[in-house]
């Protein structure tokens, strides 16, 4: 194989675009990076070549020769290999087994499995890696993170005897589990699969081993293609600008009151769980947002607040009080919480709007629930997050993403919070909604409501934060005035090992 | 339209099993002394559906409540045949149904075992602990005091010929503050909130473990008075004389599932599936079904139902 073209991909979820018209083209003996914020439409990329998702359009040539490409198996016939962001083994089973998994197992007199067959196998595909070190024989659930994921890329180097020699490896953030030294044996195990006549695609946000490792990157961002180059010709500034487009003219309001003299939270030194050095005062009114790469610790930050996890040293003082006991005494003392997966840590999907806006508030009744009373001001509520519904009976997995996410707000507005947390706000919510969202959140921080904003969309957080406090890893890299601080800025902090 | 189907189609059955045997029994069946008899026949697996209603609620269940019945009844038994008084007999018989529940609850909360295995668990252990107190025998006789007894023969007399038993009427009370409890209280709202979305639950400020610890122990306690009401109709109890309530009352829960709009346990629902194992059992019995076809019967029925909504539900 010498070159490998993927066409006009496209596909879109329910309406709302994730990948559009995009098209790739991969070399033999080369290493492609694919780079792009979260969101940008690498995973979709990536499924769709995988067979994993059916493409809305999709044309894949293999030197000018058409492949079909509609199941995960077409896939692997073809000869891709795809090693996906999420760890996915079997625990129960031992490493051999996991690295074999999904083939016939050799067998003995048909019938029994050939164990040692099956472990010496993978024992070449562990060594393949420089990862011998393995022993395969236990259950791949004891491996540390690295191992799993050594085992998880050896398994994609297993060829049978009768299939054609892969062609293309998709790897999607394969060092995010790994240590320095690990990555390492990777990244020579990529030189090596390359040097085979292989084509690589390396979806990373580590822009310092793109730079190393890769032979050209591709830029998406918003699920459209922005630039190709060879590595030697571009830079990490023009990659950067690549991913961040233009954000300044950006419909996120601006600040119109002052912020607040009260405090509404300090965290000295705070360290728990995978956070560190976490250091801060909130005022109140005051928007806070907080930035980093995907699972920098942004939901144990958040969590912390609701009284989930606990203060190993430093201390965490919240509205006057020490962090709460858990998300009771958190929602009782006004502190509310909008977390990240709306659908599976949020709503009840089943039940109405109004059992789903009131849940933490249902003490104020007393022991008897009063249905006009609830109805009533969960159409007040409703009326203020501009809620498209039906009425407070209608279920809330029958509205759109936006109206459950304003489902959410309502049931914080209702605790008339004092300090607001919010993950991911406006993920997956359509454009009006989103600014509805926004306004919202200025609203509150205008009446006095200290606001705590992790955030993937960085248009979001400039355009509302006052302040943004950059995670890596788990550890406070920085905490920053918004004044003069431009998106590339930003994301250089994000991105750089070791911000300033 | 397909939905309403749905949910009434066990209501629909119901309805074409009364028929059914209306037409097949027309001189005994849809008589007022023979509809009395269901409903004191029913009486014990009614009080224990509609309290196992409250955990399911939450999605989770008690496989023990058969043999904390039991075990209540011994508890009791023992106690009258020592000489105490029957209030403190059943006072106790209470406490051990709600110290039974406790402690499934402790096990599913707060120990954070799967309510399947905790109470499997506990179900051996109850039904263990009703054959160490009882020495294994069954307690009858002049150990049971006839104003326990008497409580089952007991009923309401409201015309010639027709009294409603007092186990009727105390399975009507249980309904009642079941209803209250699961419909009309913040209490049951949470409880649905948690069978809803565990995790949401919790995020949003509900204390999803004192709840289910507290779900539990009524659940515990409804089974409880279940065995004192077996106790009473039969004059005795035995360490396995309720055993056999768990499953129907499961199985009486999921026919009513089949009836929610999310397919979650509404409290009426679950009186519906009672009505129908029981009325079923009844005619079947009347019509001299063989009792082992009846059992094939039954639960051909409620899978059937279970399946039928299941696939509508795919569908919808």
């Amino acid at each position: 194989m010498e070159r490998l073209s993927l066409i006009g991909l496209s596909k879109s979820y329910g309406g709302v675009p994730a990948l559009r018209d995009v098209t790739l083209h991969l070399t033999a003996g080369r290493v492609h990076a694919l780079m792009g914020e979260n969101g940008a439409g690498k995973s979709t990329l990536i499924k769709l070549v995988a067979g994993v998702v059916r493409a809305d359009t999709m044309r894949v040539e293999r030197d000018g020769t058409a492949l079909t490409i509609a199941t995960a198996a077409d896939a692997r016939r073809a000869g891709f290999r795809v090693i996906h962001q999420e760890l996915n083994i079997v625990p129960q089973l031992s490493v051999a087994e996991n690295i074999l998994l999904g083939r016939p197992s050799p067998r003995r007199l048909s019938l029994l499995v050939d164990w040692r067959r099956l472990q010496d196998r993978a024992r070449v595909a562990l060594e393949f890696m420089g990862a011998g070190h393995i022993d395969v024989t236990v259950q791949a659930g004891d491996l540390p993170t690295g191992d799993r994921m050594l085992t998880r890329i050896a398994a994609a180097l297993v060829v049978d005897a009768d299939e054609a020699p892969p062609c293309l490896y998709i790897l999607d953030e394969p060092t995010a589990a790994l240590t320095a030294a690990e990555s390492e044996k990777l990244f020579d195990v990529i030189a090596r699969l390359s040097a085979r006549g292989a084509a690589v695609l390396y979806v990373s946000h580590r822009m310092d081993e793109v730079m190393r490792i890769c032979d050209d990157v591709t830029v998406l961002r918003d699920g459209a293609h922005v630039m190709t180059a060879p590595i030697a010709k571009t830079s990490r500034e023009a990659i950067i600008q690549g991913m961040t487009g233009h954000l300044g003219n950006d419909t996120v309001l601006p600040r119109h009151t002052p912020i607040g003299k009260g405090i509404a939270a300090v965290a000295v030194g705070v360290a728990a769980n995978r956070l560190r050095d976490i250091d801060f005062t909130l005022k109140q009114g005051e928007i806070l947002g907080v930035a980093g790469l995907e699972e920098a610790g942004q939901s144990d930050l958040l969590r912390l607040f609701m009284g989930l996890g606990r203060v190993t040293s430093g201390h965490l003082k919240v509205l006057d009080d020490p962090a709460p006991s858990g998300p009771v005494q958190a929602w009782a003392r006004g502190i509310a919480y909008v977390p990240r997966e709306r659908r599976a840590e949020g709503l009840m999907l089943g039940m109405t709007i109004r059992d789903n806006t009131l849940i933490p508030h249902l003490g104020d009744y007393g022991i008897f629930a009063r249905k006009a009373a609830e109805t009533d001001r969960t159409r007040g509520l409703a009326d203020q997050v501009r809620l498209r519904f039906r009425g407070p009976d209608q279920p809330v997995g029958q509205l759109s993403g936006g109206n459950q996410q304003k489902v959410l707000f309502a049931r914080a507005l209702a605790g008339k919070p004092r300090l607001l947390l919010l993950e991911e706000p406006t993920r997956g919510v359509d454009v009006g909604a989103r600014a509805e969202i926004h306004a919202l959140i200025r609203g509150l921080s205008a009446e006095g409501c200290a606001v705590i904003l992790a955030s993937s969309d960085l248009s979001e957080l400039l355009g509302l934060s006052d302040r943004l406090l950059i995670l890596q890893q788990g550890r406070q890299a920085a905490l920053v005035d918004r004044e003069g601080l431009s998106p590339a800025d930003l994301l250089a902090r994000i991105y750089s090992p070791k911000a300033a | 339209m397909l939905t309403h189907l749905r949910q009434s189609g066990t209501l629909v059955g119901l309805l074409a099993i009364i028929l059914f045997f209306a037409v097949q029994l027309p001189d005994t069946f849809l008589t007022a002394q023979n509809l009395l008899n269901v409903s004191q026949q029913i009486s014990m697996l009614a009080v224990t559906a509609f309290t196992m209603t409250i955990v399911m609620v939450m999605g989770d269940f008690d496989l023990s409540v058969g043999s904390t019945a039991s075990l209540a009844g011994i508890a009791a038994a023992v106690l009258f045949a020592s000489g105490w008084p029957v209030w403190s007999g059943v006072i106790a018989a209470l406490a051990v149904g709600i110290a039974g529940g406790l402690f499934n609850g402790v096990l599913v909360a707060y120990v954070g075992i799967l309510p399947f295995i905790a109470t499997l668990g506990t179900l051996t252990m109850f039904s263990g602990t009703a054959f160490l107190i009882s020495d294994g025998k069954t307690i009858f006789g002049r150990d049971i005091p006839a104003e326990f007894s008497g409580f089952a023969r007991s009923g309401l007399h409201l015309a010639e010929g027709v009294t409603v038993p007092s186990m009727t009427i105390a399975a009507a009370l249980v309904l009642a503050v079941v209803f209250v409890v699961l419909e009309h209280t913040t209490y049951g709202r949470r409880l649905y909130a948690i069978g809803g979305n565990i995790q949401a639950a919790e995020l949003a400020g509900i204390n999803v473990r004192r709840l289910r610890l507290s779900a539990f122990a009524l659940t515990g306690l409804g089974a409880a008075v279940a065995g004192l009401m077996y106790a009473s109709r039969v004059a005795s109890a035995n360490p396995t004389q309720a055993s056999g309530l768990m499953l129907d009352a499961i199985a009486a829960v999921f026919l009513g599932m089949t009836m929610g709009r999310q397919g979650e346990p509404r409290v009426m629902a679950t009186l519906v599936g009672v009505l129908i194992l029981g009325i079923l059992d009844n005619g079947l019995t009347q019509m001299n079904v063989d009792s082992y076809v009846r059992e094939i019967l039954i639960g051909a029925i409620v899978v059937a139902a279970v399946a039928v909504s299941s696939y509508g539900r795919k569908r919808v």
